[in-house]
């Protein structure tokens, strides 16, 4: 016994001995195995999104913790007019901001590159956000103007640290090529490429010259740890700081228990959305499509998912995104009516329709919970259960009558109406992008919206389109799941996180330990 | 000798270039698009038909299968569509990691299989036999995931004697440390099996003439067991080690999730679920690879540990 205590002992002490030098280090768990390519341009999955905002900043940013594009602020441009009819843009740069590893100051010439490296389809994978984009030009050292085909709903939304808006230096982006800085991405941000571990880490060192002064962190070790339980159990461990969560009211209950530990539970929520195939007996009837939608309680699900890690969803577009409609007309949950609905269509003895679904089982749970609820209704859902990626396949060569889509945007509500609901995006479509129910009842209002400048205007055409949508059950917004993250309390963010859109903590210059 | 090696190359041949068939059809008869899954959901048709060129599989099937044929036999595996690092960078920086482990766990379940199995036919029908026959059996059934979890619980959480995170090569106590759990993990199922096959072939040498020889002619009890039966009863053991390598390296999988290793059952998840087409085929090539070379070091073993076994 005493031999197992010293043995025990040696080994703890052994085992403790990196960790009380972390100080000045932040270990993030991340559900991933990998970050992907290592380039902002191209890399649009959580993994690589939470990780590469600490190396880029983007001419304005979203202020720290929030989500809405209301609390946009000046990062690598200090100010900024437009033209009164929302077509041209100036942007007067910081000056003195230098990029990493040597690679000279930031300059309108390298804001002038990233854009249109961001808007080239070769080399970015979020060139249709620049569709607009007429010219960018660098007028002097410090001043980019960049003038538009027609306006856009939010221009600085294409230029802040997010997708294609992050700015990469020219130098670095020419003389490494496109392969090379995905391996060795350089920016301007708090923290410096360092290291890349396949499987294991990525590193990334604090940038001495940040232009809101040097990182009181001086490293992030990013870990990729794919097993939840794993990720759970390093957590208690000690061994990383900060991670990303499983999306379960169980979880949230079960770190929250650990001391010491802060578990938050951030926008931008994913919505759960259930588009109807209107193309194709039964949902060509809209009577089917209003039962459908009267048969889905969302409180139910609500409380079925977790109270604290999500909440019902409001409109087609989700709760807090500019231009959401929080009165929209959703259809209240009545399983008589339902009934009654589908007996006056033709099918008194109900319906059967086929689901395509993903065996992700967060979303998969949510599906068979719809399915119960449908079932008492008289629809029966046939869920197919497919792996992930045969899911996005199939879904779009349209070959299922019920498409579970979860996600978040950019929080303005052009994008989800226009992803989504714009004839312009239905599947199988030369310019298809995720319109599953070939909706095209509000492409007037949308059209109308994207150019509108009058704010007031553009917001009452996005809320009408949302009206019509909701109206014509294109499909039925359930539910929406907050991003969970777990990490110590000893970590002081230097903000407080309510959102993050780039889908990770931010990680600033302030944030540190404090014990 | 050479000519039994040459025959079983020219067989490796041709099971390498079946598989590396097989491999390319259907890696391309699995829906799902790499294009789509790099990009995400909201790129637009257009950009994922760019991004499809871009990687080369808009092309004909039968182009495709041509360089990727030519590109194998030069060693050009090509880039990995997620990554964009070369396939045989990545494969080559994670297969030692897969190697070492499927190594120490071969030695741990050798080290306790071998003995318990022995010790188990020794005492046939007793109670060490039952013993060892409980406890190869539950080896075998116990889900090697859950005894992963108990093992980090127990050990990495509770004790705190091993990491969780299970790879660390910067010092040889910190590799140790790192390797053991999954190791003891993946160790234990091979020495279930190893004590249910040394159990049963011991007992079937102990019936010989020449142990009953042995001892008539008085030879210690030990040296008989350890020397004259055991010698002869590790060819079915170096079999049934051999077939396990291969076996070992595909249960790896599970392991090197649950313990946060790098390697190939890792790498082969990551490819399947992001449709990485270049960094399948790279995989598979090795699996065949491992699987060939693991089956002619089993013969040429076979041959060294009983004489009576020619090689042609």
């Amino acid at each position: 016994m005493r031999r197992t205590l010293v043995w025990t002992a040696i080994a703890g002490a052994l085992a403790a001995t990196p960790a009380a030098a972390q100080k000045t280090t932040l270990t993030v768990g991340m559900q991933s195995q990998d970050a992907g390519v290592l380039d902002p341009h191209i890399n649009s999955g959580t993994p690589g999104k939470a990780f590469l905002q600490w190396m880029f900043n983007g001419l304005v940013r979203i202020k720290p913790g929030e989500l809405s594009p209301d609390f946009i602020e000046p990062d690598l441009a200090e100010s900024w007019t437009s033209s009164p009819d929302g077509k041209e843009w100036t942007f007067k740069l910081r000056q003195g901001v230098q990029c990493h590893h040597d690679y000279g100051e930031f300059t309108a010439e390298d804001a002038v590159y990233s854009l249109k490296r961001a808007s080239t389809k070769d080399s970015s994978a979020f060139s249709s956000d620049y569709a607009s984009v007429d010219k960018i030009e660098a007028v002097d050292k410090y001043t980019l103007k960049i003038t538009l085909k027609e306006a856009i709903p939010s221009l600085l939304g294409i230029v802040m640290n997010y997708h294609g808006g992050n700015m990469v230096c020219k130098k670095a982006a020419e003389e490494l090529g496109k392969d090379g800085f995905a391996k060795k991405p350089v920016g301007t941000g708090p923290f410096m490429f360092a290291e890349y571990v396949p499987q294991q880490y990525a590193k990334v060192v604090a940038n001495p010259k940040y232009f809101r002064g040097a990182p009181k962190l001086k490293e992030i070790v990013y870990r990729f740890i794919p097993s939840d339980s794993s990720r759970d159990l390093a957590f208690q461990a000690g061994e990383i700081d900060m991670m990303l969560g499983r999306q379960e009211q169980a979880w949230v209950d079960r770190m929250t228990a650990i001391p010491g530990t802060k578990v938050v539970a951030m926008a931008p929520a994913e919505m759960s959305v259930l588009h109807l195939n209107m193309s194709l007996p039964p949902f060509n009837d809209i009577r089917v499509r209003q039962a459908f939608a009267m048969a889905i309680d969302r409180n139910a699900i609500w409380q079925f998912r977790g109270k604290g890690i999500s909440r019902p969803a409001v409109s087609v577009v989700p709760s807090g995104y500019s231009g959401t409609n929080d009165q929209a007309p959703l259809y209240p949950y009545d399983v008589a009516k339902a009934k009654a609905l589908l007996a006056e269509a033709g099918y008194p003895n109900g319906i059967t329709v086929k689901a395509i679904h993903t065996t992700l089982p967060g979303m998969m749970s949510f599906m068979e919970a719809t399915q119960a609820l449908l079932k008492k209704a008289g629809i029966t859902m046939e869920i197919i259960p497919v792996e992930h990626p045969t899911f996005h396949a199939q879904i779009r060569q349209d070959l299922s009558q019920v498409v579970h889509f979860q996600a978040a945007r950019f929080p303005v509500a052009d994008v989800y109406l226009t992803q989504f609901f714009h004839s312009r995006s239905t599947v199988k479509t030369p310019t298809a992008v995720t319109n599953f129910s070939h909706c095209s009842v509000a492409d007037a209002e949308i059209d109308a919206a994207r150019s509108e400048t009058d704010k007031a205007k553009q917001i009452a055409l996005w809320k009408t389109a949302q009206e019509k949508i909701v109206k014509e059950v294109c499909a039925v917004p359930v539910n929406e799941m907050l991003q969970l993250w777990a990490y110590k309390d000893s970590l002081d963010l230097g903000y407080e996180l309510k959102a993050s859109l780039n889908l990770g903590p931010p990680i600033l210059e302030t944030t540190r330990f404090v014990k | 000798m050479g000519a039994f090696l040459l025959k079983r190359l020219a067989f490796s041949v041709v099971t390498l270039f079946a598989v590396l068939t097989l491999v390319f059809v259907v890696v391309r008869i699995v829906p799902g698009d790499p294009a789509q899954v790099i990009l995400g959901d909201q790129a637009d048709a257009a950009a994922i038909a760019a991004m499809r060129a871009r990687l080369g599989i808009d092309r004909p099937l039968l182009d495709q299968y041509g360089s990727f044929l030519s590109g194998a036999l030069i060693g050009e595996w090509g880039v990995s569509l997620v990554t964009g690092r070369p396939v045989i960078r990545e494969i080559l920086d994670v297969l030692p990691w897969t190697l070492e482990l499927t190594l120490v766990s071969m030695v741990i379940g050798a080290a306790i299989g071998v003995p318990i199995g022995v010790w188990a036919a020794v005492n046939r029908n007793r109670m060490p036999d039952y013993v060892a026959r409980l406890g190869s059996l539950l080896g075998l059934s116990f889900p090697p995931f859950v005894s992963a979890i108990m093992l980090l619980i127990g050990f990495a959480l509770v004790l705190r004697w091993f990491p969780v995170i299970s790879a660390n090569r910067s010092t040889p106590w910190a590799w140790f440390q790192s390797i053991m759990l999954p190791a003891v993990n993946l160790g234990l199922i091979m020495a279930a099996y190893i004590t249910r096959v040394t159990r049963s072939a011991m007992l079937e040498v102990m019936q010989e003439d020449y142990v009953r020889t042995a001892r008539a002619k008085g030879v210690p009890w030990g040296a008989i067991v350890w020397r004259h039966a055991l010698r002869n009863a590790l060819i079915p053991i170096v079999t049934i080690v051999g077939l396990y390598v291969g076996i070992l390296i595909g249960n790896s999988v599970l392991t090197e999730i649950v313990f946060n290793r790098p390697g190939l059952g890792k790498l082969i998840i990551g490819a399947l679920n992001q449709r990485d087409y270049p960094m399948l085929q790279g995989m598979m090539v090795i699996y065949t690879l491992i699987v060939v070379l693991v089956n002619v070091a089993t013969d040429l073993t076979y041959a060294l540990v009983d004489p009576r076994v020619k090689l042609s």
